[in-house]
């Protein structure tokens, strides 16, 4: 306490230093004065008097030292020297300084960020009690293993269960959730009513659902924090109000706790509704019906082992009374937190990538390091002949490397928060929210210190250790060229800046490749125009009831009312919309007189789309034979249809196609007409049959409505939604854009094209670094030589090609390797490429140039300083 | 060398107390005098060291520091003990003769044992 109380003073008093000594000069002044009155009082002379004083205070200067070690900590005060003669050397040297934070901050930022998502996805602990005790239960059949049971399973299993003291249900679904005039996409879970009481989730307003028998009398949802924030603004009156999920009131009833997400961690529940709500009680009883994951918990004291013999014997005895549903299925468990730790592996892998890459970080930052102490070998001398103590000089120069590793770190963090920041533009577009709860916390921020720490040890320790072991004398007498003593170190930091360069030209190949193959796809033709201003309005009416010609009267309401608005250049209908993720199995079984279908079928299915007279005018598919719909085609006249480029070529080459005749499902249809290929689920499928039906004559409760704007897409999105409104504001709906198509049909392309080019940006960057480090460090040390080579007639020029030569040799070899490595290497990409072959030229040609570029512009500064070398100077000094 | 002077400024540290308890306020030069008198002069004492144990002394809150006047009208520093201080002379004074009683023991001549 006592110690503590004074550790606290004196770390103030370091603080307010000055004061305090002046304070302490008047005390000693008063102190000699009185001594020195006692002495003239016992007849000394003053002069006397004043120097016994003295001499019994054992020296005023001593005295004031003493004082001052006790006065403040002088360990601290050290530390602040170091700390700021370290920042002075760092900010004396800007260029070597940014450069090493720089590498050093990409290590630690990745390391930051990949152990952000490691935590996330495997470590941080689970959002339910006592999380070992969960367990899951999966059913052995013929087919395999399965996670899913019916509902009456559940129930059975449930009464009979003695080692499992709850057992609930999930199942994940969508739902409609009305927000003003549109809707939005939601995931819930259904679950059974004990499922936040089995996982020990409190709720942090209202009161989750009721367990009794009697289901509630009015469907209750419980909603997640996150969503409550989202789309509610944390409204705190929300429990017990109403909200809309597809067109059926809810009350809710409670918000869960902040951070728990459900039971999937990528992608997070938004609301739980419970069994009894959303089906029917047949629907729950049919044992065929398996529609349910069930999770449940251990009694206290209760084994696996045991748990798995009890359901092992309660599904024998499911098997023997039920074995029209239950046959050949055994019921078994799974840990809960086992399988979770199933993604461990990928982790691992990514956390040793991440790894391996703060080692490189660490290894260049050592080779700047190194070559920048040797060249301050003779000031280190200096200081030890000036009396500076080894260890001393060890931890000043220890101290500047926790400088670097502070301000990297520092750098890092921002970097991995950025990084983290990326997650929603990288995870694909989808309409429900997606993604990891990545922030950082107090376990983040402890590892990226420890990591700092490690990396100082790694760079720092090493070039402290030899430079503060530098000779003295011979140091000081010029003799320290110590090219001996470098050799081996030479030889492996020269393979590792080798090993550095060949893997930035594996991957530079690798973008280069990936980036040409993304421009390829992009300048693919899909089949509308992607320029055009395109909103799409999904609507199900079906979901209020609609049947389907109640269903086209109000598509038909809504298209007139939209192109009615100003700024609409077309209104268009579609049942499916192109490039959607809405599947496209859609098809219809076709048959076509007179041609032969392929291995005497008699018919084969063809994919499908209805659309109305606007939608290829809208869209810009062009039509290439023929004419498109018109209001003439609907239920009461002839069936007509539009078929692709490839379905003509396909079953009519060369032949006139309008006026043919196809049969659809049964249905004889007239070809009116001919129109190109489009994408239909993905940019890089090849082109098939593909058929159009007029939008009248197939009735459907779903469809699109398509706006091609002339400008503000925004202002017109906004009119347009209450335009649909006031023709029924039940029907839910979602707006998407054409951005948002092609950012999801892009989004795998884009991805890889983006991760690799990042790695091989990461990959130049780091090897340029080592490149650097090693053309320096040879630099400093040959700088006698070049003094002497200077001396007897070498011009600037023969140095600065000696230098060059130097670096560009590594780097010649380096791409050399790195250019047979692609070769091999990229076969493996093949798949992954469209429109480039994975032995491109250009790719190949471009990679090695930008290394050797690169390599250049590494060498030619200290090429250039070893070209400034005063050859009287370095002679004279070295 | 730590070690020994830790002994020496726990002894010392307990003369000032013990000194401050005893007379009163006092200045730093006043007590150094009074504690060489006291060791009837047998203590040579470097008045110097005297302050680096006030000051610790005060950082661990057992005495305090004001300016004042000295008897011959001189401005002077005195210290005075705190509540803090005056238990800890007691139980420091007892401790001490607790210690001194047993090395006694063992340095009493042997035929004592």
């Amino acid at each position: 306490m006592r110690k503590l109380r004074a550790f606290w003073i004196r770390l103030l008093d370091l603080i307010g230093a000055r004061r305090n000594e002046d304070d302490f000069a008047a005390e000693l002044e008063s102190h000699v004065e009185m001594h020195t009155d006692d002495g003239i009082r016992a007849g000394l002379t003053p002069e006397e008097a004043r120097r016994q004083a003295l001499i019994a205070l054992g020296g005023a200067e001593q005295t004031r030292q003493a004082f001052r070690e006790r006065r403040t900590l002088p360990w601290l005060e050290t530390l602040w020297q170091d700390i700021r003669f370290g920042l002075r050397i760092l900010c004396k040297n800007p260029g070597y300084t940014a450069v090493a934070v720089l590498t050093l901050a990409l290590g630690i930022g990745a390391n930051t960020a990949v152990f952000t998502v490691a935590q996330a996805a495997l470590l941080r602990s689970w959002p339910a009690k006592e999380p070992s005790r969960l367990v899951r239960l999966i059913a052995a059949t013929p087919q395999g293993e399965e996670i899913n049971f019916s509902y009456a399973d559940y129930r059975d299993l449930a009464e009979q269960t003695k080692s499992l003291e709850g057992i609930f249900v999930y199942n994940r679904r969508v739902k409609m959730l009305r927000v003003g005039a549109e809707s939005r996409a939601v995931l819930d879970d259904v679950v059974s009513p004990n499922y936040f009481s089995v996982l020990g989730i409190t709720a942090q307003a209202g009161r989750f659902f009721t367990t009794g028998p009697q289901p509630p009398s009015e469907p209750g949802v419980v909603i997640s924090d996150s969503l409550w924030h989202r789309v509610f603004n944390a409204d705190p009156s929300l429990v017990g109000k109403q909200i809309w999920l597809t067109n059926q009131a809810f009350t809710v009833l409670a918000v869960a706790p902040p951070g728990f997400r459900g039971l999937e961690r990528m992608v997070p529940t938004d609301l739980w509704i419970p069994v009894a709500t959303e089906y029917p009680s047949q629907e729950l009883a049919d044992r065929k019906n398996r529609e349910f994951e069930v999770l449940g918990r251990l009694r206290p004291g209760a084994t696996t082992e045991e748990a798995r013999a009890e359901l092992d014997s309660l599904g024998r005895s499911l098997a023997q009374s039920y074995p029209a549903a239950d046959k050949a299925r055994s019921v078994s468990l799974i840990s809960e937190r086992e399988r979770l730790r199933e993604g461990m592996i990928p982790t691992l892998i990514l956390m040793t990538a991440v790894g391996l890459v703060l080692l490189i970080c660490c290894a260049n930052v050592a080779g700047l390091v190194l070559a920048r102490s040797d060249a301050r070998r003779k000031e280190v001398a200096m200081r030890l002949a000036l009396g500076a103590g080894r260890l001393r000089l060890m931890r000043q120069l220890l101290t500047e490397s926790l400088l670097l590793a502070s301000v990297g770190s520092a750098l890092g963090l921002l970097l991995a928060v950025g990084l983290l920041r990326l997650q929603p533009v990288l995870m694909i577009p989808a309409e429900v929210e997606v993604g990891l709860d990545l922030h950082l916390d107090a376990s983040v921020l402890m590892f990226t210190a420890a990591v700092a720490i490690l990396s100082v040890l790694i760079f720092g320790l090493a070039p402290a250790i030899q430079l503060s072991k530098t000779s003295l004398v011979s140091t000081l007498k010029g003799e320290g060229t110590g090219a001996a003593k470098g050799l081996r170190r030479w030889t492996l930091r020269n393979a590792l800046v080798l090993g550095e360069i060949a893997l930035s030209v594996v991957l530079l190949t690798a973008s280069g490749l990936v980036v040409r193959s993304l421009l390829y796809s992009r300048s693919l033709p899909l089949g509308f125009d992607r320029q055009r201003q395109l909103i799409f309005f999904d609507l199900i009416p079906g979901i209020v009831g609609y049947h389907s010609e109640r269903s086209a009267v109000f598509f038909e309401q809504v298209q007139e009312k939209a192109a009615a608005l100003p700024g609409v250049r077309h209104a268009a209908l579609a049942r499916r919309v192109l490039l959607s993720d809405s599947g496209g199995g859609m098809s219809q079984r076709v048959s076509i007189p007179g041609v032969e279908l392929p291995q005497g079928q008699l018919s084969i299915p063809i994919k499908f789309d209805a659309v109305d007279g606007n939608y290829f005018r809208a869209v810009g598919t062009r039509l290439m034979q023929g004419r498109e719909f018109n209001s003439g085609d609907n239920p009461s006249t002839a069936r007509v249809v539009v078929v692709s480029q490839t379905m003509e070529e396909r079953f009519w080459p060369g032949q006139e196609v309008v006026g043919r005749q196809i049969v659809a499902n049964g249905t004889a249809c007239q070809i009116v007409g001919v129109v190109e290929d489009a994408k239909v689920n993905s940019v890089h499928e090849t082109p098939e049959p593909y058929m159009y039906f007029p939008f009248a004559q197939q009735p459907s409760a779903e469809g699109t409505l398509i706006i091609e704007a002339d400008g503000n897409s925004k202002a017109l999105t906004a009119r347009a939604l209450s335009e649909i409104q006031r023709v029924d504001r039940n029907v839910p709906v979602t707006v998407r854009t054409v951005n948002y198509l092609m950012q999801q049909a892009f989004w795998a392309d884009q991805m890889a094209a983006g991760f690799v080019a990042a790695l091989g940006a990461l990959g130049i960057f780091l090897g340029a670094i080592g490149l650097y480090g090693v053309v320096a460090f040879t630099v400093s040390r040959r700088n006698r030589e070049i003094g002497i080579r200077m001396a007897l007639g070498a011009e600037r020029k023969d140095v600065l090609r000696l230098v060059l030569g130097h670096g560009l040799g590594l780097a010649a070899i380096g791409t050399a390797i790195g250019l047979l490595a692609s070769f091999a290497a990229m076969r493996l990409l093949a798949t992954m490429l469209y429109g480039v072959r994975p032995t491109d030229p250009l790719a190949f040609a471009g990679s090695a140039i930008l290394v050797v570029f690169v390599a250049l512009a590494a060498s030619w500064i200290p090429a250039r300083r070893a070209a400034a070398v005063d050859p009287m100077q370095s002679l004279r000094t070295e | 060398m730590g070690e020994k002077t830790d002994v020496w400024q726990g002894t010392l540290a307990l003369m000032v107390l013990r000194t401050l308890e005893s007379m009163g306020p006092q200045h730093g030069y006043g007590l150094a005098r009074r504690i060489e008198q006291t060791s009837g002069d047998r203590l040579q004492l470097n008045y110097g060291t005297l302050y680096p144990a006030l000051l610790k002394l005060e950082q661990e809150g057992f005495i305090l520091s004001n300016w004042g006047l000295s008897d011959n009208n001189r401005h002077a520093k005195f210290y005075e003990l705190t509540k803090a201080g005056q238990s800890r002379v007691k139980k420091a004074a007892a401790e001490w003769e607790q210690t001194t009683a047993i090395l006694a023991r063992f340095l009493a001549p042997a035929e004592d044992a």
